[in-house]
């Protein structure tokens, strides 16, 4: 499948896209090393919490940097509590899609965005540091895409048990022993749970 | 080809040579006969193939019969793997291929390693050289075959085919010796003889011949056991139908690059020297992919640019008519970065950023020009948009 033209008119000029000057919240997601990272910034009107200018940075493939530029276009100008609404969905559906492979970009774009919100809100007292739960771990494996179809993983149902104890991560899969991407997938569950500091061990079974 | 197209992924595929697509014309449109006996229209394709196929074997100083056609590299290389393993099971069941291989050499020897033979594994250094002295260690007392890719197909790298032969031949048994000659032929000479090897394959379509057809080179007295059988048309290892124009257009192919092999080479070098110097004045933070010199092969260079994204690179030159590939993860269908790269001690960032061009006869000087002047401002955009290069600049 190839790019849609508004996946091409957003890669080729991209809007919102540059380094912001003194941002009021920053948020910086994905790795070099899996070949995407963005890095979104937001300067929020303090009274209305309106996002006022939001703007992106991003390494990575061609739909990579047009759902960065597509979430901004969604985000700018919407106040936090609907920003925090718009999710990988509706930056895919705002591009008229995009082909299976590459809907993890477009997840990564949103988590950015949602990442710089809630940067925001707990640097100015409007929100706890969440706590680490078994929850946090099954928000972040919906944010992992199955390739093969472009869907998460949890709507799936390739997930059969999440459990967290003491540091140790244990998910069981339900993917079979053929699948070619199951070296894939688990790589992704681990780039996405590494970076909470309450994950010391993590453990992928697979039947 | 797209007129006016910019087409540097020749190792791919090339674009078939004018004078290739008139010499099979006769053969699709008169003389389309199947080989035979007594009755004149075989006998005139027997006469036919044979001599193509002398002219072909001589590239590489082989022996007409020692040549038998296939529908390209991958069927080559299948029936040399698979047949000399099968044939010589009895006497072993050790392989020896080495991790940056091409994919047809891989995976032949992961399914032989699931039928139940033994393979090892060489490293390569980073450019790209196998390891010889791993070599040495790996060769046991039940090792048949040896494999390895004349000139590797993503860096460019020309194996040491005569030390490898030095060494298989010191062992104290025969160990056959294949070489996949893919992005080899018709770049580098090659003597089957001289380098001693049993079986190689080659392709037309990678020297301006067709598509569809290749050759498995095997050596006179060389046994393989039959990987398809069916009516022999010519002989047992090339059963079934076959297409004397593809043979036409194969031979026509070999005779545009060997009646000036020198001059070919060369002028394909100089090109190569040329964009790489281009690139490494034009574009800062590039680094070479393999090795530098008389030990690449004459028509690649790999880059990697650094703090950028090769499949975003790939696409704006696509668009602006330029086709190259590159060995990012983001365009592979497996999500992953290119092996061969990363086996090399590159890490992922210069694997995702790294940029393969392959050149052919009809490449010019103002192509190139052109490729490295579009290039080097989609660097300049790409770089003004990734975090990578922000935080780089901010180091400084």
């Amino acid at each position: 499948m190839q790019y849609s033209q508004k996946v091409l008119d957003h890669f080729m000029h991209p809007h919102n896209v540059g380094k912001m000057e003194n941002p009021d919240a920053v948020a910086t997601e994905g790795s070099p090393a899996c070949g995407d990272q963005v890095t979104v910034y937001l300067k929020v009107d303090k009274d209305s919490h309106v996002i006022e200018d939001i703007k992106f940075l991003s390494y990575g493939c061609a739909s990579n940097i047009a759902t960065a530029s597509i979430i901004t276009d969604l985000a700018k100008g919407k106040n936090l509590e609907a920003a925090k609404q718009i999710s990988w969905r509706d930056a895919m559906e705002a591009l008229d899609g995009l082909p299976p492979v590459k809907v993890h970009c477009s997840v990564l774009a949103a988590d950015t965005l949602q990442t710089a919100i809630s940067n925001y809100e707990i640097a100015n007292g409007l929100k706890e540091v969440p706590n680490f739960s078994k929850d946090t771990i099954t928000e972040e494996l919906k944010k992992i895409i199955y390739p093969k179809v472009g869907e998460d993983i949890v709507s799936l149902k390739m997930v059969k048990y999440v459990g967290f104890n003491n540091g140790e991560v244990l998910i069981d899969m339900n993917m079979m022993n053929f699948d070619q991407w199951r070296e894939n997938v688990a790589e992704e569950i681990r780039e996405h749970l590494e970076k909470y500091p309450e994950v010391k061990n993590i453990k992928i079974n697979f039947p | 080809m797209t007129p006016g197209r910019i087409y540097l992924d020749n190792c791919i595929t090339s674009m078939p040579a004018p004078e290739v697509l008139e010499a099979m014309r006769p053969y699709f449109e008169e003389k389309f006969w199947f080989p035979g006996t007594f009755i004149s229209t075989g006998e005139s394709t027997n006469e036919t193939i044979e001599a193509f196929k002398a002219s072909i074997a001589a590239s590489i100083h082989a022996k007409g019969q020692e040549l038998h056609f296939t529908s390209g590299g991958t069927l080559a290389n299948n029936m040399a793997i698979k047949g000399l393993a099968n044939a010589y099971a009895a006497q072993g069941k050790h392989l020896i291929v080495s991790v940056v291989d091409y994919p047809d050499l891989l995976t032949n020897a992961a399914y032989l390693e699931k039928s139940g033979f033994d393979v090892s594994y060489l490293s390569a250094d980073s450019e790209g050289f196998i390891n010889l002295a791993e070599l040495k260690q790996a060769i046991r007392k039940d090792t048949i075959l040896f494999m390895t890719t004349a000139v590797n197909h993503v860096v460019g790298t020309i194996q040491p085919l005569q030390e490898i032969k030095a060494i298989l031949q010191a062992a104290d048994h025969k160990i056959y010796y294949h070489v996949d000659a893919g992005q080899a032929f018709g770049k580098i000479p090659i003597d089957v003889n001289d380098l001693g090897v049993d079986t190689m394959a080659i392709s037309a379509h990678k020297i301006h011949g067709p598509q569809g057809i290749g050759a498995l080179y095997l050596r006179s007295g060389t046994k393989l056991t039959q990987l398809i059988h069916g009516v022999a048309r010519i002989d047992n290892y090339q059963t079934g139908g076959l297409s004397i124009a593809l043979i036409a257009g194969f031979a026509k192919a070999v005779e545009l690059i060997w009646s000036d092999f020198t001059g070919n080479t060369s002028r394909l070098r100089a090109m190569s020297d040329y964009l790489l110097e281009s690139l490494e004045k034009q574009i800062p933070h590039i680094e070479l992919n393999g090795p530098r010199g008389i030990k690449r092969a004459p028509h690649n260079i790999n880059v990697s640019i650094d703090f950028i994204e090769g499949e975003a690179i790939t696409m704006m030159l696509d668009t602006m008519g330029i086709t190259v590939a590159t060995g990012s993860a983001c365009a592979s269908q497996g999500l992953k970065a290119n092996y061969v790269l990363m086996a090399l001690g590159k890490n992922h960032v210069q694997s995702h950023g790294s940029m393969k061009f392959t050149l052919s006869r009809y490449t010019t000087k103002e192509q190139i020009d052109e490729t490295v002047a579009a290039l080097t401002g989609i660097a300049a955009e790409l770089r003004a948009r990734s975090p990578l290069y922000a935080s780089m600049i901010k180091e400084k």
